[in-house]
């Protein structure tokens, strides 16, 4: 039955067996990002979400939770408009985070 | 043969080995340079080169050498001691070499060798008699070197207080350009001395080095004078060569780089989104002056010190460029309308970003493939863009006027569109960039619109440069408005008088060329009241898109600066014509902020508005 909306599979993260460096790392290079409270103020705004199933709180949430997997190839949807930035109750420079998993998870 | 070689050791001393090494040396790198820099330009750049050889471009950049290499009238408009400065040291030197030429040509006999001219008075017969000419020569050599000693000691006085030369803040200069710098100091006042010392011991008559030169000798005796002179001589030329063989690896390669430069540019060759060798010649040409540091507002408000267009012009010549700081910049284009040398700061830094994160965009955006959520048959497109999605007032404000004036309007992404492309290039990555543009262009196309009217100076931008819309005309929502009230097709209340002032957006000002329509439509519907920089002096609101490093808090000092500036101006509500900076301002500025759609709408005859 079509109820014109899904919801997501459960999954779990498991802490201990992901590898969380890069997670690490792009939370030393952007302290900030620490600073979210994933309420999807970003995912709600989004132009690219608004298209397509592009979900950016998603992607970050599981980006920092060390699961990168896709990740940047789903971060390849973005446009960068600069809209999330905008709406981020925490002032997140939420364009640099986009630019930042792009860079350190190419070759994930 | 035998006879040319004691004619030109007739004119030789081990002193001028340095000189000559240096000469050469400078002379090899900076050919080389321009000759592989010139053989690697693209074929259309070639072209356009042999097109505009021989008509008026030539004349007029030859007359552009003139005033900008040599008068440097540019850096007069900022300050008149820093043109001074600038002027005295290039112009006063380059007639000191021409002089010092006609001098030397005239008074020395046999094959005069290059030292012996640079070198004319210690190679000169001090029994010779030239007669008048020789005495008017001498004293105008001597006021040259004053002349240049006067811009010397201006820049002494400059590193000591910047501030009182019209900069708050000079460029903090590396190691090598600190070398140059010494040696350029000294090269003069040593010259004063040498020339002074030879003078005393010839008995040859100027007012400036001929009288020092006596008083020298009677104090200090002709032995000492002797000795001295011959030190000065080495001295002079040792630091001649210091200059000439660092200036092709410092910031004086300018010296020379501004003259193919101004050639270049004035046959039409710019600078574009890929690298090519021409931005070798806009980024040698820098002088590292420091001009574009002051109205850095990185700088100036959010005291970031390390990105502005000298040092990112710097770290990308010597290959140091690291992305943080081609990334840490608003793109404002500030520093650009005051660049003396008419550097492509902007399109330089874009392709700074382009070479390091443009990625092949094969499948990018594959999603919106087919995609169409336009509304509307009208002729006249109106494209939000995202930004005024997110400032819903401005988009009924427009839905307002649209009404009021009876157009028919497409809504192109009323509904949620695709972005226009331009905050991806900004940040470099432009192919993928390309892929939206391609699908933004195709949708305009696909719906036959003669006008095409956004209200976000960004896509306006990117629309007019980039997508090449034939047959469609690209117009800021402040230029439609202003027409649909000239045509007489908005009736308007009479006007309240209400005080505004007016940011001009960086997009839609400096990077556009529209100032004066938003200001048309200010003054029908209240009155304006100018910052005090405003044009292409405007401030930027610390929200730039091209700027993906910067933080919250840097953002928000920039754009809290701006207050004080509206408040000044006693105006009861901000306008401005940039959903952007309206965002911005609005964070810090305690008086109302607008878009200027909205305080066109709030006075449409009728109670039409929204």
């Amino acid at each position: 039955m079509d109820f014109g909306f899904s919801i997501n599979r459960p999954r779990a993260v498991d802490l201990d067996k992901n590898d969380l460096s890069v997670s690490r790392k792009a939370l030393m290079e952007m302290p900030e990002w620490q600073a979210c409270i994933g309420c999807g103020g970003c995912t709600a705004t989004c132009t690219a979400g608004n298209l397509t199933q592009f979900n950016f709180r998603k992607v970050h949430t599981l980006v920092r939770r060390g699961d990168y997997q896709g990740a940047y190839e789903e971060m390849n949807k973005c446009m960068l408009c600069g809209k999330c930035r905008l709406v981020c109750p925490r002032g997140i420079n939420t364009r640099g985070v986009v630019m930042m998993i792009k860079r350190l998870l190419s070759e994930y | 043969m035998e006879n040319i070689g004691t004619e030109i050791l007739h004119y030789y001393d081990h002193f001028v080995v340095p000189f000559t090494v240096g000469v050469i040396v400078l002379f090899t790198v900076v050919i080389y340079k321009y000759v592989r820099w010139f053989v690697k330009l693209p074929g259309a750049d070639k072209h356009l080169v042999r097109k505009g050889l021989f008509t008026r471009s030539t004349l007029g950049a030859c007359v552009e050498v003139v005033s900008e290499s040599l008068l440097h009238r540019k850096i007069f408009k900022v300050n008149p001691k820093l043109g001074y400065m600038h002027m005295s040291l290039a112009f006063g030197w380059f007639l000191l070499i021409a002089v010092g030429w006609v001098e030397a040509s005239m008074h020395l006999t046999g094959i005069v060798p290059l030292h012996a001219h640079v070198f004319y008075k210690f190679f000169a017969d001090p029994n010779a008699d030239y007669g008048v000419s020789g005495q008017v020569l001498a004293n105008v050599m001597d006021l040259l070197l004053l002349f240049v000693l006067s811009g010397v000691s201006l820049a002494w006085f400059k590193r000591m207080r910047s501030r009182a030369m019209g900069m708050k803040r000079a460029t903090k200069h590396t190691a090598g350009d600190r070398i140059a710098l010494f040696a350029l100091w000294f090269i003069f006042p040593v010259r004063l001395l040498a020339e002074s010392a030879t003078s005393g011991l010839k008995g040859m008559e100027s007012f400036l080095t001929g009288n020092i030169g006596h008083w020298m000798v009677s104090v200090f005796g002709v032995y000492n004078i002797e000795q001295f002179s011959g030190v000065m001589w080495w001295t002079y030329s040792v630091l001649l060569a210091v200059f000439f063989v660092s200036m092709p690896f410092s910031r004086y390669m300018h010296i020379f780089t501004e003259i193919p430069l101004i050639f270049l540019r004035r046959y039409r060759l710019r600078s574009t989104e890929r690298h090519k060798t021409y931005d070798h010649f806009q980024i040698e040409a820098c002088s590292r002056c420091g001009i574009c540091i002051d109205p850095c507002q990185l700088q100036a408000d959010a005291g970031i010190t390390n990105v502005q267009s000298v040092y990112f012009l710097r770290d990308r010549r010597y290959h140091k460029l690291s992305g943080a700081v081609a990334e840490n910049c608003f793109m404002c284009g500030r520093c650009e309308t005051k660049c003396p040398v008419g550097i492509e700061l902007n399109t330089l830094r874009l392709n700074s970003r382009t070479k390091m994160f443009d990625v092949p965009a094969d499948g990018r955006y594959a999603y919106v493939r087919g995609m169409d959520t336009s509304k509307g048959e009208g002729k006249v497109g109106f494209f939000a863009g995202c930004m005024t999605l997110l400032n819903p007032k401005t988009l009924r404000a427009m839905e307002a006027i649209f009404k009021a004036a009876g157009e028919d309007v497409w809504w192109a992404d009323k509904d949620g569109g695709v972005c226009c492309g331009r905050p991806l290039k900004l940040a470099g990555e432009v192919s993928a960039a390309a892929k939206m543009m391609e699908f933004n262009k195709s949708l305009f196309e696909k719906h036959n619109i003669t006008t095409l009217v956004t209200s976000c100076p960004i896509c306006l931008r990117v629309f007019r440069e980039e997508y090449d819309l034939k047959g469609i005309e690209i117009l800021h929502h402040s230029q439609y408005i202003l027409r649909l009230m000239e045509q007489g097709r908005l009736s308007m209340e009479e006007s309240d008088g209400r005080l505004f002032t007016y940011h001009d957006p960086c997009e839609l000002g400096r990077g556009s060329g529209i100032y004066d329509e938003p200001r048309a439509v200010i003054n029908a519907v209240g009155r304006l009241a100018e910052v005090s920089q405003n044009r292409e002096e405007a401030f930027c609101c610390g929200s730039g898109l091209a700027n993906i490093s910067i933080d919250d808090r840097g953002q928000n000092k920039i754009s809290a600066a701006l207050a004080d500036r509206f408040a000044e101006t006693g105006a009861e509500e901000v306008v401005t014509a940039c959903p952007l900076c309206k965002k911005a301002i609005a964070r810090n500025t305690p008086l109302p902020v607008a878009d200027i759609a909205e305080i066109v709408s709030a006075r449409l005859g009728g109670r039409q508005q929204a």
